[in-house]
């Protein structure tokens, strides 16, 4: 037995450094996305956080061509992409829901609102709650703020460390995202003359602001198809 | 597809999906870079768009509130006290069709528009407040002609 791996203890040798490597490559350029993602989930500071995380990514994939184990760029994306999507998400209807009468929010919010979505301008803080009065936003903000964003959050650190879990629970979360945005575009159209009366951008220009977001359709098709072994129990 | 070609795809890609999987990472680096820039650029963009920096933010958020309410005396507390009541709580001035699906009726708010709401407002204000001097003016005018025939 200690012949056996005395005899193969330079291939397990060889095999522990490339994995040590990889692992050490994976996490410097972790440490640039996430210190890119914390500041484009700032949504403010975003622009100064976009080139932390290229760089980052570079690292990535140059490690990848170098021949070390990195995780696939594609993973990488919709992990970092959903976590960013999930925080923007949140923060706006976090200073809604909590902060509806700063003024930072009084601009940023209501502005946005007579702009894009008249859900947000309309009657706003007029309800005993304050924020947006349109009928079913509040609920809308209280259901997935909590439960799926923050799940969603989670599924994505989990996918961004290849475990089976992140992967599994982010399938979950994204088709949580697909009845989202039927719900609320539903609600949206049969409350249109709320959400788009007096509104400078009507439709059109909620779609093009919003689009962005569509990453659980991006997301869904991938997780599905992707071999699943590469993720870890 | 040949095993060469199988040992160039990303880990976890086979070949069935390959393309899928190149435009789906094409279109999740589009998303990710435009949800950057659009989050990263809606203050400063909303800011100018309302009439800041002609307008302090306050200003914007008293002129908008004109708007929403349709009433020109309304006015954003800034700060407002923490546990108050909903700014906006019981007000009446607001202009809705009311019905099972409501719509306002207040004005569309283009480019800086809140500048010349604020400008047209203050001019109509000016005019209002010159009309009631040159009225008392000439009622006082009025009464001390009138005085000596007493």
């Amino acid at each position: 037995m200690t012949a056996i791996t005395n005899s193969q203890s330079g291939n397990f040798g060889n095999y522990d450094a490339h994995q040590s490597d990889s692992a050490a490559a994976q996490l410097r350029a972790d440490k640039w996305m996430i210190s890119g993602t914390i500041l484009m989930g700032t949504a403010i500071l975003g622009l100064f956080g976009l080139p932390l995380f290229l760089y980052g990514l570079r690292l990535q994939i140059n490690a990848a061509k170098a021949g070390l184990s990195m995780r696939p760029t594609i993973v990488t994306l919709i992990g970092y992409l959903v976590i960013i999507d999930s925080a923007l998400n949140s923060m706006g209807w976090t200073l809604d829901l909590f902060a509806n009468h700063t003024l930072v929010n009084r601009v940023l919010t209501t502005g946005w609102g007579a702009m894009f979505d008249g859900g947000y301008f309309w009657h706003y803080n007029e309800l005993w709650l304050g924020g947006a009065g349109a009928p079913g936003e509040k609920a809308w903000e209280i259901a997935l703020i909590p439960v799926l964003f923050c799940a969603r959050l989670a599924a994505a650190i989990g996918l961004l460390q290849m475990k089976r879990w992140g992967q599994q629970w982010l399938i979950v979360t994204c088709w949580m995202g697909v009845i989202v945005w039927t719900g609320y575009n539903t609600n949206m159209t049969i409350f249109a003359d709320i959400r788009y009366s007096g509104v400078t951008f009507p439709v059109w220009g909620w779609w093009l602001y919003d689009i962005w977001y569509i990453t659980p359709f991006l997301s869904l098709p991938y997780l599905h198809t992707v071999n699943r072994e590469i993720f870890s129990e | 597809m040949n095993a060469s070609n199988e040992k160039d795809l990303p880990l976890g890609t086979t070949a069935h999906y390959a393309n899928m999987h190149k435009w789906l990472q094409r279109g999740l680096f589009v998303c990710l870079v435009c949800l950057v820039f659009e989050a990263a650029l809606s203050f400063p963009l909303i800011a100018m768009w309302m009439g800041w920096p002609t307008l302090t933010l306050t200003e914007v958020c008293h002129e908008m509130e004109k708007v929403r309410f349709a009433d020109d005396s309304r006015e954003c507390i800034v700060p407002y006290p923490l546990f108050g009541p909903a700014e906006a709580k019981g007000q009446k001035t607001a202009q809705d069709t009311w019905g099972i699906q409501p719509r306002p009726h207040y004005k569309r708010i283009g480019y800086r528009d809140l500048v010349k709401f604020r400008d047209e407002r203050l001019a109509r204000e000016a005019a209002g407040a010159r009309l009631r001097a040159e009225r008392d003016v000439a009622l006082k005018a009025g009464l001390s002609a009138a005085q000596p025939q007493q």
